[in-house]
C-alpha cells in the first residue's frame, strides 16, 4: 500500500495495473464466445446456403408453397408485431401508471409466456380450441376456425410475443418526467391529448424496438405453431416449419435438401438480422444499446 | 396573474370510467390470451388425479428425459451466464469500433428460428460437416447426441443474460468500483465484492430467463437428438412423443411440470427482488 | 522484472482461460457420458457385455417393436452366454428418418416404410448389401390403406371417389417427411389408373390426377408424420383421416369408437426393415443387428406383428384374403403393379410431372 502525501494525479494505469492486459483479455474471451457459438454457425448456414450461388435459393423459393410461406410468416410477424405492440404499450401504461389492486398480479402474469414453453403453449390452444372442446366447438359452429387456421397461428404467436412489448416500454415509462405531462394537464389538456402528444412520441422508439423484437421473434417460431397450424402450404405453412420440410429431400418436386434449407435461413436471417440492427439503434436507454 | 381555469369535475368522472375501461379491456386480453390456456394445462394435467402424477413422475422414460433437460439446463445457465457477464462488461464498459454489430449478433439468437439452429447443428457436426472429421476421428458423437442438444441450447439461450445485465451495468457506472481501484483492489476482488454484488438481480433474473428458455426449448432439439427413446429424448421431446403414442395424460403432466418449474424460478427471483429493493429503502 | 500482472491479476488470468477451456472439456465429458461404449469406438471390435444397438423406425409401430427388441433381448441372452443386448429406439416419420441417418444418426438397423427411404439411406452409401433381394424383399409387415371414419360412417366413404366431395376434410400425412403419406397417394394413384374407382377411366394418368386434385383439395391438414396425422383425427379434427389399417386398428383398441372403411381397391403397404451396414460395422454390433433383422422374418416375430401390431401376413394373397376379423380386399395391388417405386417417385406419382405433384399444385396453387 502506497503511504504517499503527495497530491500528484494517479494516472489511470498505475490505478489499474495490468489493466491494458485486463481489457483485452475480456474483449478476447467476449469475441472467442460468440465468434464460436454465433458466427461460426451464422456462417456455416451462409456458405451451406450459397456455395452454389443462388441456385439453391432460387430452387428453395420454387419450391411449392415456398414463397406463400414466407409471405405468411412475413404477415403474421407483421401482424403480431402490431397488435401486441398497441396492447403492450396499453399493458405497460397501466401498470405504470394506474395502480389497481392485483396489478402486481397482473404484472407476474404477463412475464408467464417466458416461463412456459411454447410447445406447451401450442399443446394448450389445442385443447382449448380445438373442436373437442366446449370452446372450439362453439366457435366452429360460427364459423371461426381456429385450429389449423391462420387464427390459431395469431393466437400463439401472440401469447409467445406479450411480454416483449411490455418489458421494452415500462422502463421508459418509469423513466419519463412527469412534469411536462402534469404541464399539459394544468393547462386543460385531458388525458387521451396529454397521452397522444406528449407520453406516446417519448415512447415511440421503444415501442418501435419492441414492435420489431415481436416481429423477429414471430418469424422464428416453430414450437407453437407447428402443433396449431395445418401446415398447408399456401394457406398455413409457415416459414420454419417449410424449412424443417425443406430437410428432407424429394419434397414436392424440387429436390430439397440442407442446400436449400439453408438458402431459406439465411434469408430469413438476413430479415433478423436487420431487424436487430434497427432495434439496436431505436432502444432508448440513454447509456444503453445505443451506441454512435 | 391569469386564472387557470379549474378541471371541471364532469371530465374527472369521465376519466375514471376510461381508465376502468382501459384496465378491463387488458384484463380481459391477458385473460383470454394466457391465463385461459394456462388453466387449461392445469385442469388436463390434475384431471387423472394426483396417484397418477406419481406413477408418471415413476417412470423410467420420463425420469430420464427430466434428466437430461436437467443437464442441458445446468451446462447452458453455467456458459451463458459466465460468458455473458464477460461480454456484458465488454459492451458496457469497453469501447471499439462496431460495438452495435457485436451487440446486434448477441441479439440474433432471439430472432433466429430454432429450426435454423438445428440446421446449424447439422452443417457443422453432421456427416459432411465443417467439424465432423475432428469428432468422428475421436470417435465423439456430437450430432444426435447430447452435446450437439447443449450447443443448440446454449446458441438460444446465449441473449439473456448479456441483456439483463448490461443496462444494470450502465447505469451503475464505474464509481464504486474505482473506488475500489483506488483503495487497491484487485481487479479480481473489484469483481467479486463490487460489481458482482451490484448486478445480482440483474443477473439473477437473466439466469432464470436462461433456464427457462432452456427447458423449453423443442424446435432444435428436435431436429438434432434423433428423439432416442429414453436416451436423447428432452422433457419437451417426451411431450412430443406422449401425444404421439396415447399417453396424453403423461404428456399434460410433463407439461404442467416444465411449466410450473420455470414460473415458479422466475416469480421467486421476482420476490426476492422485491423484497430485496423493499429492505434497501 | 516482476511480470506487470499481479499475482491476483495472474490469477484473474488463468480463472478466464479455465473457463474460457472448460466449455470443450464440458462438451468432451458430456459426449463421452451420453453416448454408449458401442459408438465411441473406432478401432478393432472388442466384444461387449452390452453392445447396443441403434433402431430408427418410423412414426407408427412401436409397440410391436417393443415387445419384437425385448423378446430378442432375452432370447438373446439366453443363447449366448448372458450377454445382455440394449435397444435405442427411436420413431419419427420414415422420410425424417432417412435424412436422420444421413446426416449422421448413428442407427444399426432402419425400419422404414417404404422403399425409396431405404434407397435414400443408399445412396448415401450406408448400406452395402443388397437388401432389395434379400429374404422377403427385407419386408417384415405389411397393412393397407384405408379410410378412418367417424362412428356411422356419416359422409358415407367408400371409395377413393367418395373423398373428392366437396366440403370434406381430410387428413393425410406430408408426403415430404412421412413414408405413409407415400401410400396414401398411390393407393389412390392405383386405384383409380387400375379402373377402380367409380368415374374414373382406367389407365389414364390425367384421370388419376384430377382424382388426387379432387381429394387434395379437401385435406385441411399435413402432419409430419403418418400417427400424427391419425392422433390429430382422433382428437376431433376432420371427416376422414387416410391411414394404415394397422393404426387404425391400434387405436380402435385403444377405445376410438371411429371406424376403418377399406376402399375395394387399395395398395398393400410393404415396410421393410434393415441393417445399416456401415454404422453396425462401426459400432461393432453387425452380427447382432443382422440377427435381429433375420429374427424379424421368423413366423414368431410375424405372430407379434399381426397380433400387437395389427398388421397383415406378408404375402400378398394372404393379406388380401383377410380373415380372423381382418376383412378380406377386392382388389389388393403393391406397389410393383403399378409400375414399381423407382418409376412413381421419379415420374409417375412423384416426379416433376407426376400425377400428385401437378395435382398438388392444382389444389393448393
Amino acid at each position: 500500500m502506497q503511504a504517499t502525501a503527495t497530491t500528484r494525479p494517479i494516472s489511470r494505469a498505475r490505478l489499474r495495473p495490468g489493466a491494458a492486459i485486463g481489457r483485452y483479455s475480456l474483449r478476447g474471451v467476449a469475441f472467442l464466445y460468440l465468434g464460436l457459438f454465433i458466427l461460426i454457425p451464422v456462417a456455416a448456414v451462409l456458405q451451406a446456403g450459397f456455395s452454389n450461388g443462388l441456385d439453391d435459393l432460387r430452387a428453395a423459393l420454387n419450391s411449392f408453397g415456398a414463397r406463400n410461406a414466407i409471405e405468411l410468416t412475413l404477415v403474421m410477424a407483421a401482424l403480431t408485431a402490431v397488435i401486441n405492440g398497441v396492447f403492450g404499450t396499453l399493458l405497460a401504461y397501466i401498470f405504470v401508471r394506474m395502480p389497481f389492486p392485483g396489478r402486481d398480479l397482473l404484472s407476474t402474469i404477463v412475464d408467464l409466456p417466458f416461463a412456459v414453453p411454447t410447445l406447451v403453449a401450442g399443446v394448450m390452444l389445442v385443447a382449448l380450441y380445438g373442436p373437442n372442446s366446449t370452446v372450439g366447438g362453439w366457435l366452429a359452429d360460427h364459423g371461426i376456425h381456429v385450429i389449423f387456421a391462420r387464427l390459431g397461428i395469431l393466437l400463439a404467436l401472440l401469447f409467445v410475443t406479450l411480454p416483449l412489448v411490455v418489458r421494452a416500454v415500462q422502463p421508459v415509462l418509469l423513466e419519463l418526467d412527469l412534469a411536462e405531462e402534469e404541464a399539459a394537464r394544468v393547462l386543460g389538456a385531458g388525458s387521451w391529448t396529454t397521452f397522444r402528444k406528449i407520453v406516446l412520441p417519448a415512447l415511440r422508439p421503444a415501442i418501435t424496438a419492441g414492435a420489431l423484437l415481436v416481429f423477429a421473434r414471430s418469424m422464428g417460431e416453430f414450437g407453437a405453431i407447428v402443433f396449431v397450424s395445418g401446415n398447408i402450404p399456401n394457406q398455413t405453412l409457415t416459414a420454419p416449419v417449410l424449412i424443417s420440410q425443406l430437410l428432407n429431400p424429394t419434397n414436392y418436386g424440387s429436390s430439397g435438401g440442407p442446400a436449400e434449407a439453408a438458402a431459406v435461413s439465411s434469408l430469413l436471417f438476413g430479415f433478423s438480422f436487420v431487424v436487430v440492427l434497427v432495434t439496436e439503434r431505436l432502444s432508448s436507454r440513454s447509456s444503453g444499446w445505443f451506441f454512435s | 396573474m391569469t386564472t387557470v381555469p379549474a378541471r371541471p369535475s364532469h371530465p374527472r368522472s369521465r376519466e375514471r370510467l376510461i381508465r376502468g375501461a382501459l384496465i378491463a379491456t387488458a384484463l380481459v386480453y391477458v385473460l383470454v390470451l394466457l391465463v385461459a390456456p394456462l388453466a387449461g394445462i392445469v385442469y388436463y394435467a390434475l384431471k387423472a388425479g394426483l396417484g397418477e402424477i406419481g406413477t408418471t413422475y415413476n417412470q423410467p422414460d420420463i425420469r430420464h428425459a427430466f434428466y437430461l433437460t436437467g443437464i442441458i439446463m445446468i451446462v447452458t445457465v453455467i456458459v451463458t451466464s459466465v460468458f455473458g457477464v464477460i461480454v456484458a462488461l465488454v459492451l458496457a464498459r469497453d469501447n471499439f469500433r462496431g460495438k452495435a454489430l457485436v451487440s446486434a449478433f448477441v441479439d440474433l439468437p432471439l430472432a433466429v428460428s430454432p429450426v435454423i439452429v438445428g440446421l446449424m447443428a447439422v452443417l457443422l457436426f453432421g456427416r459432411g460437416g465443417w467439424f465432423e472429421p475432428f469428432f468422428a476421428a475421436q470417435g465423439i458423437q456430437i450430432v444426435y447426441a447430447l452435446p450437439s442438444m447443449i450447443l443448440v441450447t446454449i446458441f438460444i439461450a446465449i441473449p439473456f443474460v448479456i441483456r439483463e445485465v448490461v443496462p444494470v451495468l450502465e447505469e451503475l457506472g464505474t464509481e464504486e468500483e474505482q473506488a475500489a481501484w483506488t483503495l487497491g483492489a484487485s481487479r479480481w476482488q473489484t469483481f467479486r465484492r463490487v460489481t458482482l454484488p451490484n448486478i445480482r438481480w440483474g443477473l439473477l433474473y437473466g439466469i432464470a430467463l436462461s433456464a427457462a428458455r432452456s427447458i423449453g426449448e423443442v424446435g432444435a432439439v428436435l431436429i438434432v437428438s434423433g428423439s432416442l427413446q429414453g436416451q436423447t429424448e428432452t422433457a419437451t421431446l417426451y411431450i412430443l412423443r406422449a401425444f404421439d403414442q396415447y399417453q396424453d395424460q403423461q404428456g399434460y403432466i410433463v407439461a404442467l411440470t416444465l411449466a410450473a418449474f420455470s414460473i415458479v424460478l422466475l416469480i421467486g427471483i421476482e420476490t426476492l427482488k422485491r423484497r430485496s429493493t423493499r429492505r434497501a429503502r | 522484472m516482476k511480470s506487470i500482472l499481479r499475482a491476483p491479476d495472474r490469477g484473474r488470468w488463468f480463472k478466464l482461460v479455465g473457463a474460457a477451456a472448460s466449455v470443450p472439456v464440458l462438451m468432451f465429458a458430456a459426449a463421452c457420458g451420453g453416448t454408449s461404449s458401442a459408438s465411441s469406438t473406432s478401432g478393432p471390435c472388442k466384444p461387449s457385455d452390452s453392445p447396443v444397438i441403434t433402431l430408427a423406425a418410423y412414426s407408427n409401430p412401436y409397440d410391436a417393436y417393443g415387445k419384437l427388441t425385448s423378446t430378442f433381448t432375452s432370447d438373446w441372452k439366453d443363447s449366448h452366454n448372458g450377454q445382455s443386448v440394449i435397444f435405442q429406439m427411436s420413431f419419427a416419420g420414415s422420410t425424417t428418418q432417412a435424412t436422420n441417418i444421413v446426416n449422421g444418426f448413428p442407427a444399426d438397423v432402419y425400419a422404414s416404410s417404404l422403399d425409396p427411404d431405404v434407397g435414400l439411406v443408399q445412396k448415401a452409401g450406408l448400406i452395402t448389401h443388397d437388401w432389395q433381394n434379400d429374404q422377403d424383399g427385407s419386408i417384415v409387415a405389411s397393412s393397407v390403406v384405408g379410410f378412418m371414419v367417424r362412428p356411422g360412417n356419416p359422409k358415407h366413404i367408400e371409395n377413393w371417389n367418395d373423398l373428392t366431395q366437396s366440403g370434406l376434410q381430410i387428413l393425410t400425412p406430408d408426403p415430404a417427411q412421412s413414408g405413409g403419406a407415400k401410400w396414401n397417394i398411390s393407393a389412390a394413384y392405383g386405384a383409380a389408373m387400375r379402373g377402380q374407382v367409380p368415374g374414373v377411366a382406367p389407365n389414364d394418368p390425367a384421370a388419376a390426377e384430377k382424382l388426387l386434385e379432387g381429394i387434395f383439395k379437401n385435406v385441411t391438414v399435413l402432419d409430419k408424420s403418418a400417427n400424427d396425422s391419425f392422433k390429430n383425427f382422433e382428437s376431433g379434427n376432420g371427416d376422414v383421416a387416410i391411414t394404415y389399417e394397422n393404426q387404425a386398428l391400434a387405436g380402435i383398441a385403444a377405445g376410438s369408437k371411429d371406424q376403418f372403411i377399406i376402399p375395394p381397391a387399395t395398395i398393400q403397404i410393404q415396410t421393410p426393415t434393415v441393417v445399416v451396414d456401415k454404422n453396425a460395422e462401426k459400432h461393432c454390433v453387425e452380427p447382432i443387428a443382422n440377427a435381429f433383422v433375420k429374427y424379424l422374418h421368423t413366423p414368431d416375430a410375424q405372430e407379434v406383428f399381426q397380433t400387437i401390431g395389427y398388421e397383415r401376413p406378408i404375402d400378398t394373397a394372404a393379406a388380401a384374403k383377410g380373415g380372423n376379423g381382418y376383412p378380406a380386399v377386392k382388389d389388393l395391388f403393391t406397389a410393383d403393379d403399378i409400375g414399381g417405386w423407382d418409376k412413381l417417385v421419379s415420374d409417375t406419382v412423384f416426379g416433376p410431372d407426376g400425377a400428385f405433384t401437378q395435382a398438388f399444385k392444382a389444389a393448393k396453387g
